[in-house]
């Protein structure tokens, strides 16, 4: 038990007899920012809304600031939420927008107008108040939102894909912004993103999701750097992560199609001759023509970004392999490269894709 | 371009669309002298003398003075015409009333809840639609006289109402449907719960769906003759349509068509009034900036 952030034991959830949720344990310390990403259906959403009170808990137990919140009304909880689409009154100005629920909790005018004034401070919105939502641009109006759950004054903010609906540009200011809300408000906050970008630059702890159930929770450089298992590895990083299918041949060394790797891993309970997979991020590889240890590929197309350019290879035995290359020289298609990389950053996995070290 | 010649294709310019707008705005008056002279030749034949009432309507308007004779005649037919204006407001404003506060909830529920056979029971609403209301007549007289409403304003109001609903819940259901789901779960992380939220959040949004099942049911109830005709027995308890037909019939064989033009006149002004107070509804995209 802890007074503190949110705590969720043993959460599922089922639609009849299809449970999509699967016993979720996890404790948010109090001001953190935590982000839930995962594939399109891998129950983000759902668990967000389950901590907001819109969605019923099946079984398992809610806790806000020590407080078992599982059966109390969302406006009961001490949240507030974000939605992707806005979701503001149409038929209210900004100004009533803000103060819709404060005024639904009877609060007394001077306050509801203090609250609304600094509300509308923190997020520039002073000039709109009295404008209806019809007439906001996409910025304005998910600041509005914003603004209407700071004036509730919530434990824990949730955000739902808050970012999706805007466009490239506005998605990183906005990005910056609630950054900036996080450390000026030090609350709590739950958001959730498919977008890799938001998860790495906003949390402070990612839980990374499949299926109804958490594949893994660290800080950003931990879900990096320290996948748990094959499938994080490939989510999260872009380009995703190289995974070649090897042959473990024991001593540290995998050979993936014909060439031997080197790999500083005991290999645990692995015979030579098992299947594994070979991780290798496409930022790691190097082009480096005189290496001894390297696989060679052959360049299909290139992508150039101006300040790096993507190599998209094929190895000898048809598996596709990506390299980030900073050189300067240009590598045409149709050429062979030699690519390798440090042993430190080779990552191995067992044929389940669990991690190996 | 020399300016001499740019003022030119200026001119020709300005001169093209003040010809495309004449035509425009001409289409425009026709059309609405079109729809606008059955109103206007009824009002104005209604103020015609009682001797000019006899003669034949041309021309329509008043040739002897204007003349309140057609309304007094028009008093001295039933109960008087205040009674029978005053029995087709209750009935009309009542089936208003009662048929949008059921396809309120109705269409809140079909829109929002799940429930077993939530659809076979919308389906079975919608397909009463179907049934000629002329053939259960019998079966709603005998209905209303066992709950002791026939002759009753009361029971003709609820036959109203009965036959209004179908295509009132359909629209209110669409109604809510059009309404985002995450505005009513900001509303109720904002602490609106049931009848607020519903009158506070949702009823706004659905307003343009409520003016239209209004406007529906005050017209249907108003102008509504067969039921009336047969569920009222009584004289007093006539609604306008049934005292209208009293006036068109004549009194021995003479009809006053100056009174026939003073009745629809005094039909037709509520639902213009009513019309013109909810038409803007229709037009009003209100759901336009509640979400991308």
């Amino acid at each position: 038990m802890s007074d503190t952030g949110v705590v969720l034991t043993d959460i599922r959830k089922s639609f009849g007899s299809l449970e999509v949720i699967h016993g979720i344990d996890l404790t948010i310390a109090e001001g953190s920012f935590v982000v839930f990403v995962g594939p399109s259906g891998c129950g983000k959403s759902t668990l967000l809304r389950m901590i907001a009170g819109l969605e019923e808990v099946t079984d398992g137990e809610i806790e806000i600031k020590g407080r078992n919140v599982t059966d109390l009304d969302p406006s009961d909880r001490g949240i507030a939420m974000v939605f992707q689409s806005y979701a503001l009154y149409p038929h209210m100005s900004v100004r009533d927008n803000l103060a819709f629920g404060l005024k639904m909790a009877h609060t007394e005018p001077a306050e509801i107008e203090a609250r609304v004034r600094a509300a509308s401070a923190i997020l520039k919105i002073d000039p709109l108040l009295e404008r209806r939502p019809g007439q906001l641009s996409g910025g304005q109006r998910q600041r509005v939102a914003i603004g209407r759950a700071i004036v509730r004054k919530p434990d824990v903010f949730l955000f739902d894909e808050p970012l999706s609906n805007l466009d490239a540009e506005l998605r990183v200011s906005m990005r910056i912004e609630i950054a900036r809300l996080h450390r000026e408000l030090g609350n709590t906050m739950i958001y959730v993103t498919h977008d890799q970008t938001e998860a790495m630059t906003l949390a402070d702890v990612i839980v990374v999701l499949r299926d109804g159930r958490i594949e893994q929770t660290g800080s950003p450089r931990e879900i990096y750097e320290n996948p748990a298992n094959m499938f994080v590895a490939g989510f999260i990083g872009s380009p995703r992560m190289n995974l070649l299918n090897a042959q473990w041949l024991g001593n540290g060394k995998v050979a993936i199609g014909q060439t031997e790797m080197t790999i500083p891993v005991s290999g645990g309970g692995l015979k030579p001759g098992d299947k594994v997979s070979f991780g290798i991020r496409p930022e790691h590889l190097v082009v480096a023509d005189n290496t001894d240890e390297g696989l060679d590929a052959r360049v299909d197309f290139f992508e150039y970004l101006g300040g790096t350019q993507y190599l998209y290879c094929q190895l000898a035995d048809g598996q596709p392999i990506t390299a980030e290359h900073r050189g300067a020289e240009p590598i045409a298609a149709g050429s062979t490269v030699r690519l390798t990389s440090e042993t430190g950053k080779r990552r191995l996995f067992d044929h389940e894709g669990r991690r190996l070290t | 371009m020399n300016p001499s010649t740019r003022n030119l294709s200026k001119q020709r310019r300005a001169a093209k669309a003040l010809r495309s707008n004449s035509a425009y705005h001409a289409t425009g008056i026709a059309i609405c002298l079109f729809f606008l002279a059955p109103f206007v030749i009824t009002f104005l034949a209604s103020f015609r003398h009682g001797t000019e009432a006899r003669l034949p309507p041309l021309p329509p308007w008043p040739s002897s003075g204007i003349s309140i004779d057609s309304y007094l005649s028009l008093d001295t037919f039933g109960a008087g015409i205040w009674q029978h204006t005053i029995n087709s407001l209750l009935v009309s404003l009542a089936t208003v009333v009662l048929t949008v506060a059921v396809s309120l909830l109705a269409g809140y529920g079909f829109s929002r809840y799940r429930f077993p056979l939530k659809n076979v029971l919308f389906v079975l609403i919608i397909a009463t639609l179907m049934i000629p209301f002329q053939s259960i007549l019998t079966p709603l007289f005998i209905i209303l006289a066992k709950l002791g409403l026939n002759n009753s304003l009361l029971g003709l109001t609820l036959v109203y109402v009965t036959l209004q609903l179908p295509f009132s819940v359909f629209m209110m259901r669409n109604a809510f449907d059009a309404v985002p789901k995450e505005i009513e779960e900001a509303a109720r992380i904002d602490g609106a719960r049931d009848l607020r939220l519903l009158v506070r959040v949702l009823l706004p949004l659905v307003l343009p769906g409520v003016a239209t099942v209004a406007i529906f049911a005050f017209l249907n109830a108003w102008n509504e003759f067969l039921a009336a005709l047969i569920l009222l027995s009584s004289n007093d308890k006539y609604t306008l349509p049934v005292l209208m037909m009293a006036v068109r019939a004549g009194r021995l064989g003479a009809v006053n068509w100056g009174a026939v033009q003073a009745g629809v006149a005094v039909m037709t002004v509520p639902c213009l009034i009513v019309f013109l107070l909810l038409q803007r509804y229709y037009m009003r995209g209100l759901m336009a900036g509640a979400v991308k």
